[in-house]
Parts: C-alpha cells; sequence; structure tokens
C-alpha cells in the first residue's frame, strides 16, 4: 500500500505541473471555461484573474506535492483538489454538455461529457491513495533527490507551457481559415 | 527507510520524463525535424499580415501592406537565395512582368554581404528592407526561401516555402484569386485591424 501511496502523490503531483503549465499557456481560452462557472455579468478581468489563480494553485500544490513529499497536509489539499475537478465536471455535464473543459489547456479536447466525470472521479481515487498513510520519515527525499525532482517538475511545466501554447496558436490558425 | 524517499524520487522522474515525451509526440509536427513541420510555417490565407513601416538599404520607406499597389511580395530571404536560381529567375520574370506588385526582400537580420549578393543574382532592384528574427516570428516564418503575398487591405493572399519558378507562379496565380467570405478575418478583427492601421 505504501508503494500505491507514493506513486499516486507523484503521479497527482505531475498530473497538476501539466494541467497548470498548460493553462497559463493560453488564459484566456481557460477563462472562457471559468466563465461558464460563475455569474454572466462578472467582469471578463475578474474572471481572467480567476483563471490565471487556478492555473497558478495547480502549479503550487504540484511543485509543493513533488519537491515536499513527506509533508503531510498537502494530500488531503490536493484531494479536495480533485474533488473540486469532479464537482466542475459534474455541474458541466449537466449545464454545459459538450462544451470544451480546457482542464488541460489547448493540450486537450477533452469536453464536458460523462467520460469526464468518471476521469475526475478515477484522479480523486488516485489522490485518495496518496493520503494513505506513509511515515514522514521515510518520505525524507535528500537534497540531491528534491532537486531533481524539482527541476524534473520545472522541465514538466516548461513542456506542457510551450506545447499548449502551439497547439492553442494552430487551432487559432485554423479558425481563422 | 531509504528506499520509499528513492522510490518516489524514481516514480517522480520516470513520470516527467513520460510526461514531457508525451507532450512532444503532441507537437512533433511543429518540429523542423520532422517531414511535415514546413507546412505550419506561415501564416493562413485571409489571415491580418503584419504592419510595419522599415527603411530599405537604398533609403527608401517601405510599408507592408503596401501602399499604392495592390500587392506586396515579401521574400523571406537573404544570401540563401543563391542556393535556389530558379526561385532568383522566378522574382526576376515576377519583377519585370508584374508591375502591380511590389517585390520586398525581408532579411532576417542585418547583413553586410545580402545586398552585394541579390546585386549578383540580378535582383538589385528589389527593396531590401533589415527585419528581425522577432518579425520573421510574426509571420511565422522559420524555413527560407519563403514568399507571402500580402494584399493592400493587409490580407495574406498566399504564401509558401519555395524552391522553384513555377512555385512562384502558381502562388502568384492564387494571390490573385479574391478572398472567399469565409476566408476573410471575422468583422469584430477585421475593425480592430483596419484601427490599428490607420493608427
Amino acid at each position: 500500500m505504501m508503494v500505491l501511496a507514493v506513486a499516486a502523490k507523484s503521479l497527482i503531483a505531475v498530473m497538476l505541473l501539466v494541467a497548470g503549465g498548460a493553462k497559463l499557456a493560453d488564459p484566456a481560452s481557460f477563462a472562457a471555461a471559468v466563465r461558464l462557472f460563475v455569474p454572466l455579468r462578472s467582469p471578463w478581468l475578474a474572471v481572467r484573474a480567476a483563471a490565471v489563480g487556478i492555473a497558478a494553485a495547480e502549479l503550487a500544490l504540484g511543485a509543493a506535492s513533488l519537491t515536499l513529499p513527506s509533508v503531510g497536509w498537502l494530500n488531503p489539499l490536493a484531494f479536495s483538489f480533485t474533488c473540486g475537478f469532479i464537482a466542475v465536471s459534474s455541474v458541466g455535464y449537466v449545464f454545459h454538455r459538450g462544451r470544451s473543459c480546457r482542464c488541460f489547456g489547448a493540450l486537450s479536447d477533452r469536453k464536458f461529457d460523462a467520460t469526464s466525470v468518471i476521469r475526475s472521479a478515477a484522479i480523486a481515487v488516485v489522490a485518495g491513495l496518496s493520503m494513505l498513510k506513509v511515515p514522514p520519515a521515510l518520505l525524507a527525499v535528500t537534497i540531491p533527490g528534491r532537486v531533481l525532482v524539482l527541476l524534473g517538475g520545472v522541465v514538466v511545466t516548461v513542456a506542457a507551457f510551450t506545447a499548449a501554447r502551439a497547439l492553442a496558436f494552430d487551432r487559432r490558425r485554423g479558425m481563422e481559415v | 527507510m531509504f528506499l520509499a524517499s528513492v522510490f518516489f524520487v524514481l516514480v517522480s522522474a520516470i513520470l516527467c520524463v513520460a510526461a514531457v515525451g508525451a507532450m512532444f509526440a503532441a507537437t512533433d509536427a511543429y518540429y523542423l525535424s520532422s517531414s511535415d513541420a514546413i507546412a505550419y510555417d506561415g501564416l493562413a490565407r485571409g489571415s491580418a499580415s503584419p504592419v510595419w513601416s522599415l527603411t530599405a538599404i537604398s533609403g527608401q520607406l517601405v510599408h507592408s501592406p503596401p501602399q499604392g499597389l495592390p500587392f506586396q511580395l515579401l521574400v523571406f530571404a537573404s544570401h540563401s537565395l543563391k542556393s535556389f536560381p530558379s526561385v532568383v529567375d522566378g522574382l526576376a520574370l515576377l519583377s519585370r512582368t508584374a508591375p502591380e506588385l511590389e517585390i520586398v526582400v525581408l532579411m532576417r537580420g542585418s547583413s553586410e554581404i545580402a545586398a552585394p549578393v541579390l546585386r549578383m543574382l540580378g535582383l538589385g532592384d528589389l527593396a531590401i528592407v533589415v527585419g528581425s528574427s522577432a518579425l520573421y516570428g510574426r509571420y511565422n516564418v522559420r524555413v527560407e526561401p519563403f514568399v507571402m503575398f500580402v494584399d493592400s487591405e493587409g490580407l495574406v493572399r498566399a504564401n509558401s516555402l519555395v524552391n522553384h519558378a513555377w512555385q512562384l507562379e502558381r502562388l502568384w496565380q492564387l494571390a490573385r484569386l479574391g478572398l472567399a467570405p469565409e476566408e476573410r478575418p471575422a468583422p469584430r478583427l477585421e475593425r480592430l485591424r483596419r484601427h490599428m492601421i490607420r493608427a
């Protein structure tokens, strides 16, 4: 079980970094998805700020989980985040079925549908696994190990940002034709 | 006691590599080493072309979109043209036979030998403008020689990498075809673009 918990923690952290980096690459598109969940009269600037805030929070949580695996309270925080994904995909499924969720920015074309709810639930299950009890002392990563995963996280974030930006540009180009 | 942390680092490293690999696979067409990457260069027909005014090496002021002529041919190249004699012949032919077309050689950066080389190739009469990598980026051009036909409204009519004169001819034919309504920018974007041109 300890192996599962550790692997789940790592998986959720990397997933959050990819999602955050990709969303930050095209905040306007993600803001359009956020707008589906806020009152219509909300100012665009506030919606955009909320979108950037969500992406930044995902990045921060992913980076913290990756570099500080022994900090226990990050696990329930990540789990609550993934519960938020279930809530968003469920509401999206009911009210905005077929609309793009932009969960991974331009990296994916996933839409609000039944599969997205199941996927969110699966992610929450993985995040739940990461909450299994692992003695913090066992997860005390050494400084070189911490630097290594931090570098890996930075590379993943930059790669997600770059790839999402390229794909977003190409989609816009396609729409212009 | 040591193994759990090592396992975490190992799994994280593997996941990071896998994530980067997946993103690379999703965007491989954008890398010049792939076969279909060049199809992504340039701008879509009907989209707005960057607006600029630059002084040519000869001292004349060059505007894009063109002022006074219905079409402009931007040639993204410098001394690389010497490797493509057929393109040079095509450009020389166009400059003789298409009076409604302004031909501008837009270099990526300053080069002392570019102008003499173009003169040597028989293209000394063309306006030569020193651009920048950023300007090339705005045109989404990475490969040379690349050409782009722009109309007086600042809309892209045709563009492509060219290696032969016949490609220039075909592109010129395509450029003269009017834009279909669905090829034109959305009205809101069009208004914004016109406002920017006026500004």
